[in-house]
């Protein structure tokens, strides 16, 4: 599962620049902020190998900017930045949902504790 | 390869027994759960199968969720299937984040120390696409190493790259 790669404790924000240091991860990222493309479509305009372009594409997928489709023949790439920001900030507000509840609940269990002759 | 999971822990002052009576009773449930909102239960059956059919209902709005218990362990854990619904408690896609997991195995642990609870919420992609897998690890990953940020750096410096 090549996609879900950036979870294995290498996705720091180090991989992140690492990545965005290389002059062609920059343009190959460029290229997919106009959508998503396969190899050989990114390869193109580069005069580049394809081996050469899944190098760079393997770097940019370690840092969690880029996802490959699961289509076996192309296997478009496509960039992950905004969506991930995305991801975080949702996650974020599940957090915040969970915590002012457990916040209420703090509270009730305080009312109940005093108010209640509850039993086990 | 194992699933993400994304962890919360709690402690409350109060026994589990009494913890496990806000979780599993539909008038308490409705007092906490869901801040800013008004949370109408439409049912409650805490029992392997059963279901609780939430409603949250903000700025004339209304947020569905279907939960379906698999386990229930009184009074020390429950399991579920947690997903957004339509109206009609059908499981529905995230309009916002369509690669957001549309069903979460959620589950809580109670635990008794000293007459206080020790509360775990664990939860993880069920029957997830890669997509939706990638979507949820990528997230955790953002949250736990403030990725937010970088993020935001990130997409200011792909706008400036596209002019």
């Amino acid at each position: 599962m090549e996609q879900v790669g950036y979870i294995r404790g290498d996705a720091s924000l180090d991989a992140v620049f690492a990545a965005l240091s290389d002059p062609t991860r920059r343009a190959i990222l460029t290229r997919l902020a106009a959508g998503e493309a396969s190899v050989n479509e990114i390869a193109e305009p580069f005069d580049m190998s394809q081996p050469a372009v899944s190098k760079h594409l393997k770097v940019l997928e370690r840092a969690g900017l880029v996802m490959r489709g699961a289509d076996r023949q192309r296997r478009p790439a496509r960039l992950n930045a905004v969506p991930m920001k995305e991801a975080v900030a949702w996650l974020e507000e599940f957090k915040s949902f969970w915590s002012s509840s457990f916040d209420q609940l703090d509270s009730l269990l305080d009312e109940l504790k005093n108010t209640e002759n509850w039993e086990k | 390869m194992s699933l993400p999971e994304y962890i919360l822990e709690r402690r409350f002052n109060a026994p589990r027994g009494l913890v496990w009576k806000t979780w599993t009773e539909p008038e308490l449930l409705a007092r906490w759960y869901g801040p800013g909102v008004e949370t109408v239960i439409h049912e409650l059956d805490v029992r392997p199968g059963g279901l609780w059919l939430n409603e949250m209902r903000f700025g004339g709005g209304s947020h569905y969720q279907r939960v379906e218990y698999t386990e229930v362990i009184e009074p020390e854990k429950l399991v579920w299937l947690h997903s957004v619904s339509d109206e009609n408690w059908d499981p529905a896609s995230n309009p916002m984040m369509p690669d957001w997991p549309r069903t979460l195995l959620t589950t809580v642990t109670f635990t008794e120390t000293g007459g206080e609870t020790e509360l775990r919420l664990v939860w993880t992609p069920h029957e997830a696409t890669d997509a939706e897998i990638a979507c949820f690890a990528g997230a955790i990953a953002g949250l736990d190493q403030g990725w937010g940020k970088g993020m935001e750096m990130l997409a200011e410096l792909l706008v400036e790259l596209k002019a």
